[in-house]
């Protein structure tokens, strides 16, 4: 076996490590905001935007992230700006793009867990829609709601690895340069998935050993797993 | 305003429905490995197994905690170094239905976990052995629960079964990113590829609801 490749080349890995949890951080803090406005305007009965949310999260969730990575690289952004874009930017959009409809999906089956009671009492209490919607029922479906949202942002992170194809050098593309120069790629794949797994199974053991969601449901714990694909 | 030009995507028509057959090839192929896969592993996963259930969760875990598309590397440029070389298809159907099989087994024992032990208890005081309790106390019970999620699951196999172009696989996305990049017109072809998987990821969906309502029993709360 060839471990020598890992130490020479252990500073450009590490390069490729801090691109990819930049995008990876961009993309949770854009994707968690947008997606929790998306799903309150989906649970919502405004007229013709809960029809739009619903039909952004439907389609966008039936279509592979690749597509999105690889037209807002070559097809949205350049035609919105006029020239072709980073790869950084297209990254973070593509993913932002994808990962708000699961965030906002998220968002939706949290807000439909809070029982009618408390939206009962807040509104013989007189409180408006949006004051029942900021002090009552969104804190409460935020805690519920945590756990997916972790498991939801590693397979974010997981999916970073596909920036790889517009040429982006995160962690994946710089292991793939390395072992285009020396051939031995089971040792540098096996490094790779080695980091991968360090921080999504860390991310995952740190939500669970925090308690996120004391009053967690049954439901939202089924949903967490069939999503996070 | 953009001006579409879908004479392109009509020439490439041909070229597109072989990508379909090879889309659903790997898509139908490792949906079965991948139900076997997580069966088993929900299985020896029982406590009953002591070497086996640490073989499972370790296999879970890492397939879970990595992404899909280094696994795919591992096992289309990885092996050939230890002298395993795979044809890509092949290789596309193995990583696919491995990494699925981790998220199903995580399903099925969830499934069968929200069943009440007194249940099972119940119906060992009554009588009924191991297997017979399994088969008319738990199964129908939990099979109700695992199969949203598992339909859900296997929309995400379809979603993913487009990586294996990474390893030169000519399946829809292949066909799609070689038409955009040739003939520069991104979003038609998008449009076309986007509906393909549409299509594919809703006729799933649909059987998957036409199960679920089948196997509803009313009165009861279908989980999610």
């Amino acid at each position: 076996m060839h471990w020598y490749d890992i130490i020479e080349n252990f500073d450009f890995l590490m390069n490729g490590l801090a691109l990819t949890l930049q995008v990876a951080l961009i993309a949770i803090t854009g994707s968690l905001i947008l997606g929790v406005l998306l799903g309150v305007v989906r649970n919502s009965k405004l007229a013709p935007f809960n029809w739009i949310a619903t039909a952004y999260i439907e389609i966008i969730r039936s279509i592979p992230l690749i597509f999105f990575i690889v037209f807002v690289h070559f097809g949205l952004l350049p035609y919105l700006f006029g020239e072709s874009s980073s790869v950084f930017l297209s990254s973070c959009v593509a993913l932002i793009i994808f990962t708000t409809a699961y965030m906002a999906e998220i968002t939706r089956a949290g807000l439909k867990s809070v029982e009618k009671g408390y939206v009962d009492a807040a509104r013989s209490l007189g409180l408006s829609y949006f004051q029942r919607l900021r002090y009552i029922v969104l804190p409460i479906a935020l805690s519920r709601m945590t756990p997916a949202f972790v498991s939801q942002s590693i397979s974010l992170i997981k999916d970073t690895s596909l920036a790889s194809i517009i040429g982006l050098v995160e962690l994946t593309r710089s292991g793939e340069i390395i072992y285009e120069r020396t051939y031995h790629e089971l040792e540098i794949l096996i490094f790779i998935a080695l980091i991968y797994f360090l921080i999504c199974s860390g991310l995952s053991f740190v939500s669970k050993k925090l308690e996120f969601g004391k009053f967690n449901c049954e439901q939202l714990n089924l949903y967490t797993q069939a999503e996070n694909g | 305003m953009y001006e579409f030009d879908f004479e392109t995507i009509r020439a490439s028509i041909p070229v597109l429905i072989s990508g379909i057959k090879i889309t659903l090839l790997v898509s139908v192929v490792s949906t079965a490995i991948a139900l076997l896969a997580g069966i088993f592993t929900a299985f020896f996963r029982s406590p009953d197994y002591f070497i086996r259930r640490y073989f499972s969760v370790f296999y879970v875990e890492i397939t879970r905690n990595t992404p899909f598309l280094v696994q795919l590397y591992i096992y289309y440029k990885g092996l050939p170094n230890i002298g395993l070389n795979l044809n890509p298809v092949i290789c596309g159907i193995i990583a696919l239905g491995l990494y699925t099989g981790a998220f199903i087994s995580e399903i099925i024992r969830s499934g069968i976990n929200s069943i009440h032990k007194e249940q099972y208890d119940a119906a060992r005081s009554l009588g009924l052995s191991r297997l017979q309790t399994f088969r008319h106390i738990i199964f129908p019970q939990a099979i109700r629960i695992i199969i949203p999620p598992l339909g859900s699951q296997i929309i995400n196999l379809i979603k993913n079964s487009s990586l294996v172009s990474f390893i030169a696989v000519s399946d829809v996305f292949y066909v799609i990113y070689k038409g955009a990049l040739g003939n520069f017109r991104f979003i038609e072809f998008f449009i076309t590829g986007a509906a393909v998987y549409m299509l594919l990821c809703g006729a799933v969906a649909i059987v998957f609801n036409f199960i679920e309502h089948k196997i509803k029993i009313s009165g009861r709360m279908a989980a999610l």
